[in-house]
């Protein structure tokens, strides 16, 4: 053991660290994502008149729903990693496939990853925890379909990123579900939320679905109106994320990103 | 003949132009500016030192990266309306990129040639794997590829879809000399069949053997444009070998005081020379009386102009 040695490769990752915004995210990013959410959750199970078999449903029912946005959030923007990783990048762009039929691929792909991870996870749900999917009835299929189309557009976004500013935005592709969680009202309702967060979560389609899963399990009904509102929140966000990935695919042209970062 | 062929070639379509093309990245020019045409069925090479602004010219080429300003127009067509139909024609190799690691070969080849919609994609990739000796490795991941065979297997790739116009970086780097001159072989052919290929290189020899044309690209311009045979010829500087009987520390002070580079190693000594001072050499040599058994002239290459030109910056 050499203690410069060890001094140097601590340097190396001060280094790199302080450079680097992104890294910053991990020591910074997490722990206040973690105090957020479990302490607001913690607040809303104080004051809650929810009996303890309802919690469980809600929050497993929160689990399985929340998996379709984390698991559709890195669909794209992992397929295109992956490709830069692999340098494999120029190879495929260098034929005449378009970045609108690559992303149909890479959803396709995704979707039917999700189905079947979803089975598996309703399964084990059941086998585990009691937990079935009538409790979520056949609200699961506008609520599944709502967030994972929100997910595909936080991917999309994360993907522009990636072309604009390179490979330092990649903890982006694991930290974006954890930013949009807090405000999506999973585990506890938007009345839990201070009111600046709350003004945050209106914004997003998710909070609307997770809302209206808890209505309907505690037998108050769904409110189409916010489904609508929901539905509508996601066209818009998915618009922008495409014209957003279409230009940073410009921008990527334009500064040499496409080529510097395969 | 002669005659005819170059107005042949005069009257041949242009399949590249690139006219006045720039490339900034921020204060940077790393293309300035540059115009050239290559013509259909024309294998034409693409020289300079690293960071000359080869590879950002390919890379325009090939739409990955956005020019400045100035224009480029592939099969009388520009990529903001016909990107599309231009990629389908054009195809593109390059030692500095990689296919799917975890997939065989043969899944790596499949996927391409769907994404080039190929008819009967087996056969062309059996065709293909065959022709660049590939055939026996077709199952093997990519991953676990030498880097000559991975070369190989992107050749197969550059001509799946038989492409009117080829980009080739650095073709034949890390190959064996054998299979080197299989591809070389292949380019060729590939040029009979009417192929127009760009090629990148620092093989000077596979230059002078493949190439119809040169242009030569430093500092982001193009200082020199013409056939290896006569850009070689721009060098006048040669070389003159002597295998020494006697006199060699005469020859060595003779050589230093006529302003002659010289090297001696052993009984061998290496005098450059203008190729209008030969004369002079000899009958100064002849006048001091040394013997020598043998002399033998290396004349100009290729090479030698690379490298006279990779130290200057200016237009010939």
């Amino acid at each position: 053991m050499n203690w410069r040695r060890i001094r140097a490769i601590i340097q190396k990752f001060w280094y790199s660290t302080r450079r680097d915004i992104f890294r910053l995210f991990d020591i910074f990013f997490w722990p206040v994502i973690e105090l957020f959410i479990w302490g607001i959750f913690s607040v809303f199970l104080s004051k809650s008149q929810v009996d303890g078999v309802n919690l469980v449903t809600m929050l497993l029912g929160g689990i399985v729903l929340w998996s379709f946005f984390t698991r559709a959030s890195k669909d794209i923007s992992l397929a295109m990693i992956d490709e830069l990783w692999s340098r494999n990048f120029i190879n495929l762009f260098s034929t005449p496939v378009t970045m609108a039929e690559y992303v149909v691929g890479a959803l396709i792909v995704g979707f039917m990853k999700l189905i079947v991870s979803m089975i598996l996870m309703f399964l084990l749900a059941y086998v585990f925890y009691g937990f079935h999917i009538s409790s979520i009835g056949f609200y699961i299929i506008p609520s599944a379909l709502g967030i994972t189309v929100f997910g595909w557009t936080l991917s999309m976004v994360v993907q522009a990123c990636f072309l604009r500013y390179g490979h330092t935005i990649e903890v982006f592709i694991w930290a974006v579900a954890a930013l949009v969680q807090p405000f999506s009202c999973i585990f506890y309702p938007l009345s839990a939320l201070p009111g600046w967060a709350q003004t945050i979560a209106r914004m997003l389609p998710t909070t609307y679905f997770f809302e209206n899963m808890r209505s309907m399990m505690t037998g108050r009904g769904i409110h189409v109106g916010e489904i609508v509102l929901a539905y509508g929140l996601n066209l818009l966000y998915l618009l922008l994320a495409i014209v957003f990935l279409n230009r940073s695919f410009e921008h990527a042209r334009k500064n040499g990103n496409l080529v510097k970062n395969n | 003949m002669e005659w005819w062929f170059s107005m042949e070639v005069l009257f041949m379509q242009d399949i590249l132009v690139v006219d006045h093309l720039l490339k900034r990245f921020g204060g940077f020019t790393a293309v300035d500016g540059i115009s050239f045409a290559v013509k259909k069925g024309e294998i034409v090479g693409l020289l300079g030192p690293n960071g000359a602004g080869k590879t950002t010219t390919i890379f325009m080429l090939l739409d990955f990266v956005a020019p400045t300003s100035g224009d480029i127009e592939i099969f009388g067509l520009h990529y903001k309306t016909h990107r599309g139909e231009i990629l389908q024609r054009l195809n593109y190799s390059s030692t500095y990129v990689e296919m799917v690691p975890r997939l065989t070969v043969w899944e790596n080849l499949l996927v391409m040639a769907n994404l080039y919609l190929i008819q009967n994609p087996k056969e062309k990739i059996w065709e293909t794997v065959h022709r660049f000796g590939v055939a026996e490795f077709v199952n093997k991941r990519y991953e676990d590829l030498s880097q000559g065979q991975k070369t190989r297997v992107f050749l197969c790739k550059a001509f799946l879809n038989d492409p009117d116009l080829l980009l080739l970086d650095e073709p034949t780097a890390s190959l064996d000399p054998d299979v080197a001159a299989l591809i070389r072989k292949e380019i060729l052919i590939a040029r009979e069949h009417g192929m127009t290929i760009l090629i990148t290189s620092h093989n000077m020899a596979e230059v002078e053997e493949v190439c119809d044309r040169v242009l030569f690209i430093n500092h982001g311009i193009i200082v020199a444009e013409d056939t290896p045979e006569e850009l070689a010829k721009k060098v006048r500087q040669i070389r003159v070998n002597f295998m020494m009987k006697d006199g060699q520390k005469r020859t060595m002070s003779f050589a230093r005081t006529s302003g002659f580079p010289a090297t001696a190693d052993g009984r061998f000594v290496t005098i450059s020379v203008d190729e209008a001072d030969i004369a002079y050499l000899l009958s100064g040599m002849a006048e001091l009386g040394v013997e020598y058994g043998e002399i033998s002239i290396d004349k100009p290459t290729l090479e030698d102009y690379f490298i006279k030109m990779s130290h200057v910056g200016g237009r010939t």
